[in-house]
């Protein structure tokens, strides 16, 4: 993984940082296959073909090469794909490396690019994702009684984690107050309530060979484009689907999981999620993160590596980065925001819960 | 086929579900049928609404925007002129005006009148009022900073 946050280098520079890195970490010299995640290349670098170019680029030309792309889920899709490979036995290994690059672009260019994985028609009326996103967070806070406290704590919570992790865009705790009294993105959201725009990458490697983690599960979940055509904004049948296949597969439910990284694009998602992926019981999740259950010394820690909030979100490379992070946490490597667990699990949110994925990680041994 | 009155809103329903969207869509976002094209009174119940400061290119702020659960079954996106007393479950209307759907929040009085107009009495003269309410609210926000 890279640094995430403001970077000079070029998006195939910081794929090939994550690359490398997980390649030596995973003592291996060239995979069987890639498969590639990036959300937009086309537009924010003017990039197209962009597995060949990567693959190239890493001096892997003769290494099968793929892109996958679901919207601002689009690396924990390319995880699903090289799981799918090795699974299957096509390959023996499969480096998985995805990220995004877009703070040499203007906000509102950036914005309306990220804007594109919504309806079109609710985009003729101004639709933005921060926009939606407020829409949620009022239905939220109207029909469970979630308060903006509970919502903000998300983001003073993981911006306190964020501090403690060297890959993070935001490295500096902020204060209740300070969210509260930021200004008003999308009413009632705030800007400390979204996560920033980030460049960065990430990689990992899934091998068939024995190792020390293993994909116990993983599953996609999938609704309506149209945020209008869904019958409640408080909760995410992609979410919830998923979520339900990937304990399927894991044979086992929430109750083992002891660590997870969420998809805070904003605030309330993480509220959200909790509830969806039945980490916390309905209804409790404002509370639970109140009390500081899910703080890195709590009952059940979420996001210790300051989630897409504090961490940053390179679209395409938070996917990645999530597992990566979950990966290091139940090896014991998280150095600076390690807690203990032997399951974790990751959940990545594509374009306004369209196409969400949820993986579950177990140590071995 | 002729065109709805104005006060009403297109939509369509799937034939297998019933699920009611708008505006109409070919096939129904659930079932690979076709749907059935139908025509919705303009009154519902809203179920979120927000306000951008910064709202994307081509629009003004602050925009106020909201997703309204139409009593004929659809959800639809509308511009407003205000979001003062505003809230979620709040009764409004919503009417069409150069392609774009507002909503107007209903006061008691208009309430009263609709909970008329449903018992059968007086529907013209009641669609005329409320629909000149709907202009008239908009039309003062029309773009401006109310």
């Amino acid at each position: 993984m890279t640094r995430f946050g403001k970077r000079q280098e070029s998006l195939p520079d910081l794929v090939a940082e994550a690359a490398r890195s997980a390649l030596s970490a995973a003592r291996l010299e060239a995979p069987d296959a890639i498969v590639v995640a990036a959300m937009n290349p086309e537009e924010f670098i003017g990039e197209g073909n962009f597995a060949s170019q990567i693959a190239t680029h890493l001096g892997f030309a003769h290494v099968p090469a793929l892109r996958v792309e679901t919207a601002t889920s689009s690396g924990a899709a390319a995880v699903y794909t090289g799981f799918a490979s090795v699974a299957a036995g096509l390959s023996r290994s499969v480096l998985v490396v995805g990220g995004e690059k877009m703070t040499h672009l203007p906000t509102p260019r950036v914005s309306e690019l990220i804007g594109r994985s919504i309806d079109p028609h609710e985009r003729s009326y101004g639709a933005t994702m921060p926009a939606l996103a407020g829409l949620i967070t009022r239905a939220l806070m109207a029909k469970t009684g979630v308060t903006l406290k509970e919502i903000s704590q998300v983001a003073v919570k993981n911006h306190a984690n964020g501090a403690r992790n060297p890959y993070a865009h935001f490295r500096d705790p902020v204060s209740l107050d300070a969210v509260l009294e930021s200004r008003i993105v999308a009413d009632p959201l705030r800007l400390y309530h979204c996560c920033p725009i980030s460049d960065g990458a990430a990689a990992l490697v899934l091998t068939a060979e024995p190792a020390p983690v293993r994909i116990a599960g993983i599953g996609q979940g999938a609704d309506t484009l149209a945020v209008r055509y869904r019958e409640s904004l408080v909760s995410f049948r992609a979410t919830q689907a998923a979520a339900k296949a990937a304990y399927r597969m894991a044979g086992f439910g929430p109750e083992r999981v002891e660590v997870a990284e969420v998809h805070d694009a904003f605030a309330p998602f993480e509220l959200i999620a909790l509830e969806d992926l039945g980490l916390v019981p309905s209804g409790k999740a404002g509370r639970a993160t109140l009390a500081g259950e899910t703080a890195i010394d709590g009952r059940l820690p979420i996001n210790p590596s300051g989630g897409l909030k504090a961490r940053g979100h390179p679209l395409a490379g938070t996917g990645i980065a999530q597992i990566a992070e979950v990966f290091w946490q139940l090896l014991g490597e998280a150095h600076g925001h390690q807690v203990a667990a032997r399951v974790g699990l990751a959940h990545s949110i594509g374009g306004l819960a369209t196409n969400n994925w949820v993986t579950v990680l177990e140590r071995t041994r | 086929m002729t065109k709805p009155p104005s006060e009403l809103i297109p939509a369509s329903r799937c034939t297998r579900c019933g699920r009611v969207v708008a505006p109409p869509t070919s096939y129904c976002p659930d079932h690979p049928v076709a749907m059935e094209p139908l025509s919705i009174e303009g009154y519902g119940e809203v179920v979120s609404f927000t306000t951008l400061h910064s709202p994307p290119e081509g629009f003004s702020s602050p925009l106020h925007l909201a997703l309204v659960g139409l009593d004929g079954g659809a959800r639809l996106f509308c511009h407003g002129a205000e979001t003062k007393g505003l809230r979620v479950g709040s009764r409004v209307a919503v009417e069409e005006v150069d392609q774009v759907y507002y909503f107007s929040h209903l006061g008691v009085m208009d309430r009263a009148r609709l909970f008329w107009r449903r018992a059968g009495d007086l529907e013209e003269t009641v669609t005329a009022i409320v629909k000149s309410a709907v202009k008239r609210v908009w039309r003062r926000g029309g773009g401006e900073k109310v």
